[in-house]
């Protein structure tokens, strides 16, 4: 299926591991426990070893994640700027907390420290699409935005 | 070379690290991640020192002693960022205890409290009094913690068997993880989240038992804190009194630990001290030992039946009894069953009563068909010595290892280990019809025949490689063309039936023809099955082909002793599959049991001693049961899975009025009227053999503990012929007396008459899980 398509492509070497999880990641939203079993089965090295790796870096996730990615800068420009009150808004908004999916796996909400792009700070990201300055009041008509698409 | 600390001039030969050289030298660096089976990881930057013309502070846990260093290893500067780093490590730990000013009072007015859920500190901890971060607490003197205290809050895992896992008390050092990592080949466990939120774990929090752990408790043995800890002694006070001894559980023979209090045996743990498991145990002799000693099953009076009835006698009624029955049946009838779990001194008794006092069979209990003795016999036929010593080190070094017939990480641990550090070092490892376990996964090779049809495989293995070299000085070799011939005519039909893959063989015979040293390991299905001769001849063959060396794996923690004492000279041994039939057959009207034998409900046996250290299937019908010591409770010898002789000494009194086997023999023999059996100490019966039979001499001048290792004498190195290897006729009889399935799993798990699996349900868990 499609796991074995992905591991498929790759040559069943351990250096490959990252570039592997970044495919799962991209095709699934998350990182299925069949997937960290059947990787581990390719690459021949033990599932606690991907675990490992697949929680030190952000990139991954553990459960699905919803069809939207809201991402929050809590970099120190972001967070002098209110970073963390966007973020309280988000989750009053979203009804989740910073980490979790909405219920109809709609949205994830999710917190980082610094997109690089201070400037025009404080950053919110959906979906790869950047949002600069953003306020209190501009929460709510994002969301709906993409509530609306869909 | 030469290097400095703090201004002594100290000399270091080899690859050392500072810290290793300041260890060795007596001079005190605080270290908690460092470890001696580890290599070096530099994680808890306690072990800071200072070096003369470099920059910082380097670890000494990972700076190798370079000639003209110069290092100091103490400085108010070193000393505070020392405490520093401790602190921020005590701010995640429950630290109130260690900084307590009262902690002098506490130690000596409350004792431990260990059996609590949460551990607040260290008077709540099992760990108090054997902690490593309690003594570098102590070193560096701290008294006050200057970070907000961070308790992590973690629920106790405590449910997995054997071990329980506190991570509010982990210091995060690495040792755990990287032990299972580096030593055990199995990585059970990882780091796992990242930062604050780190720790360690397993694929989805999942128990251990679903991450692949082995149970080896090395991670427990290796832990500086309190993280992990055993659960049955979890509770106990501290030990009073250690004592070494070796396990008896497989043919390893590891060294153990045994900590004591008040006379009673609390745990048992590997030790470091000869080169046979270098501070390695497994499951068995690390948490299932002393419940073996301790169990509720042990017989500890003597029974002897009067009026239909096992009534409690004393040593004196119980042996006039038997000897008084026994003298009947001298000479006739009788079949003597010896373990192959005891001592060389008790076997050489057995072996002596046997022939001179009962005049019968002698019958040794190997549970399946020992490598061992498969192997001598198969190349005693064909005219050939048989090397059967050797050393775990030419495991360890050897390029290329093929192993087939044995799950060794279940059944030889340590031979495992030993295997994974080869392959660490760059070795390859082709296994051929092992079972799927997690650890196949280093395999270079998974080469799979139908059972029964190795030989199919090894043959072919042998001709690839002698195809790719035209030059082989084998063509000349007398039955070389004959063979050929024969193989390349079946080849087809070979290949089918035994379910080969011919690009796999090819690509693993390029592998054998490149790797040198190359070492093959035989485990008992090869030779537990009706085509047993012509595996080995195939696998002999191979091995020669290859120049590789070919070790039989002994299984049982006594099995060459037995083998010397039973097989190699005398062709007075049945195996327990011959022993049934016979039974079965009416031929004994009395059986002595001193091993396990399942003895059938309708056997028409008149007479049955019992002497084993455990209640099983057969007391309710024995006339006699007699008490055996166990291994803690006796001293004696066993030789190895290596040849090398192993010496252990008792650790406790015997339980209730068990003996040791030597001495019931003796005092029956006695009895019986015979001379020269007066022996009273171990030492005694083990001079009586090493008159009579040289291959024992050095098990006789052999100094507990001190010197070299001393090894069995063996034969000298076959000289390379090539033995037939046609393909055998299948003997049908004897693939009927092979084909006995349950025996070989039963095979692995017992100690005398005790069936570990049956005992410990965290046994039963992790072979459950195994056999799936
Ligand atoms: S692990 Fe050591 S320092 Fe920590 S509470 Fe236990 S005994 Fe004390
Ligand atoms: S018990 Fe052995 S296999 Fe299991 S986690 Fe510890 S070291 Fe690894
Ligand atoms: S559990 Fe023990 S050995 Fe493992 S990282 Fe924590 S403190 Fe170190
Ligand atoms: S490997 Fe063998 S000798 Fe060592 S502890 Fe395990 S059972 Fe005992
Ligand atoms: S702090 Fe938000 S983008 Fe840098
Ligand atoms: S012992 Fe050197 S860093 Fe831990």
């Amino acid at each position: 299926m499609e796991i074995a398509k992905i591991l498929g492509e790759f040559h069943g070497l351990q250096k490959d591991l990252i570039h592997i999880l970044h495919r799962v990641q991209a095709q699934f939203g998350y990182i299925p426990p069949e997937a960290v079993a059947q990787i581990a089965e390719c690459l021949k090295i033990s599932e606690n070893e991907i675990f490992g790796v697949l929680t030190f870096y952000k990139a991954f996730s553990l459960e699905p994640r919803g069809q939207y990615l809201v991402t929050v800068c809590l970099g120190t420009a972001c967070h002098v700027r209110g970073g963390v009150q966007i973020v309280e808004e988000m989750e009053r908004k979203l009804q989740v907390k910073a980490g979790q999916t909405t219920p109809d796996k709609k949205f994830t909400l999710e917190t980082v420290n610094c997109l690089g792009c201070c400037a025009i700070g404080p950053v919110v990201v959906v979906n790869g699409k950047y949002y600069s300055h953003v306020t209190l009041n501009k929460v709510e008509p994002i969301i709906k935005e993409y509530r609306e698409a869909g | 070379m030469r290097i400095t600390i703090n201004g002594r001039q100290l000399d270091v030969s080899g690859k050392k690290t500072i810290l290793e050289v300041a260890r060795a030298n007596g001079i005190f660096i605080p270290s908690l991640c460092d470890h001696s089976a580890l290599v070096p990881f530099g994680g808890c930057r306690l072990c800071l020192v200072e070096i003369k013309g470099r920059k910082g502070y380097p670890p000494a846990c990972s700076t190798y002693a370079e000639d003209g260093l110069d290092v100091t290893t103490e400085s108010p500067a070193l000393q505070a960022i020392r405490r520093q780093v401790l602190e921020l490590i005590l701010s995640e730990h429950p630290h109130a205890c260690l900084i307590c000013a009262e902690k002098k009072n506490c130690d000596e007015y409350k004792s431990t409290i260990r059996k609590v859920g949460e551990v607040t500190g260290c008077v709540l901890c099992p760990n108090n009094g054997r902690c490593e971060l309690q003594d570098v607490v102590e070193a560096l003197k701290i008294d006050r913690v200057n970070f907000p205290a961070a308790y992590r809050n973690f629920d106790v895992r405590r449910d997995d068997p054997f071990f329980d896992r506190n991570y509010n008390l982990c210091i995060l050092c690495g040792r755990c993880v990287r032990i299972c990592h580096e030593v055990r080949g199995v990585s059970a466990i990882s780091f796992v989240f990242r930062g604050s939120q780190a720790v360690v774990g397993t694929v989805f929090g999942r128990p251990l038992l679903e991450s692949g752990c082995q149970f080896c408790g090395a991670c427990v043995d290796v832990c500086p804190t309190g993280a992990l800890t055993e659960r049955a002694s979890r509770g106990e006070a501290l030990p009073d009194e250690e004592d070494e001894t070796i396990c008896p559980l497989c043919s390893i023979g590891c060294g153990l630990k045994a900590s004591l209090r008040g006379g009673r045996i609390v745990s048992f743990a590997p030790t470091n001290a000869e080169a046979v498991n270098r501070g390695q145990a497994c499951v068995k002799g690390r948490f299932i030992l002393r419940d073996v000693v301790y169990s509720p099953k042990r017989i500890l009076k003597p029974l002897v039946r009067q009026n239909g009835e096992l009534h409690e006698a004393s040593w004196d009624e119980a042996l006039d009894f038997v000897a008084t029955k026994l003298k009947g049946y001298v000479g006739k009838n009788l079949g003597f069953i010896s373990s192959t779990q005891v001592s060389l001194e008790d076997m050489h008794v057995f072996d002596r009563f046997t022939r001179e006092v009962l005049r019968t069979d002698q019958i040794i209990s190997f549970r399946n068909h020992s490598p061992l003795a498969s192997f001598w016999k198969e190349l005693r036929m064909n005219g050939q010595p048989a090397e059967l010593n050797f050393e775990l080190d030419s495991i360890s070094t050897a390029k290329v290892i093929v192993l087939s017939g044995a799950d060794i990480v279940v059944s030889h641990p340590i031979i495992w280990v030993e295997v994974f550090r080869a392959i660490k070092n760059g070795a390859k490892l082709v296994v051929i019809n092992g079972k799927d376990s997690s650890l196949e996964r280093h395999a270079s090779f998974h080469l799979r025949v139908q059972a029964g049809r190795e030989f199919s495989l090894f043959n072919h293995l042998t001709l690839k490689l002698l195809e790719n070299n035209p030059e082989n000085p084998y063509s000349r070799v007398n039955g070389y063309e004959t063979w050929r011939e024969s193989l390349l005519n079946e080849k087809k039909a070979a290949f089918a039936r035994a379910d080969i893959n011919e690009a796999e063989v090819d690509l693993a015979a390029r592998l054998l023809a490149e790797g040198q040293p190359t070492v093959f390991l035989m485990g008992p299905s090869v030779v537990n099955s009706a085509a047993a001769s012509a595996n080995i001849r195939a696998l002999w063959n191979l091995a020669q082909v290859c120049g590789g060396r070919l070790i039989p794996l002994a299984g049982e923690n006594n099995e060459r002793g037995a083998f010397e004492i039973f097989s190699r000279s005398s062709d007075r041994v049945l195996s327990v599959e011959e022993a049934l039939f016979k039974i079965s057959r009416g031929e004994y009207k009395s059986l002595y049991l001193a091993g396990p034998l399942p003895v059938p409900p309708d056997a028409a046996v008149e007479f049955l001693v019992i002497q084993d250290c455990f209640m099983n299937e057969n007391v309710q019908r024995a006339d006699a049961v007699l008490p055996a010591a166990t291994f803690a409770e006796c001293g004696g010898t066993f030789v190895n899975v290596e040849g090398r002789i192993r010496k252990f000494k008792n650790i406790i009194e015997p339980l209730g009025e068990a003996r040791p086997d030597w001495w019931i023999i003796c005092r029956m023999a006695e009895k019986m009227g015979a001379a020269e059996f007066g022996f009273e100490n171990a030492a005694e019966i083990l001079s009586d053999l090493g008159r009579t039979r040289p291959f024992f001499e050095p098990a006789c001048h052999r100094h507990q503990g001190k010197g070299k290792a001393v090894f069995i004498l063996d034969e000298k190195k076959g000289s390379g012929q090539f033995p037939s290897g046609e393909s055998p006729e299948l003997a049908p009889q004897r693939a009927a007396i092979h084909s006995s399935p349950a025996a070989s799993a039963r095979a692995l798990d017992y100690y005398r008459s005790l069936n570990l699996v049956e005992e410990s349900k965290g046994l039963r868990k992790l072979r459950g899980l195994r056999e799936k």
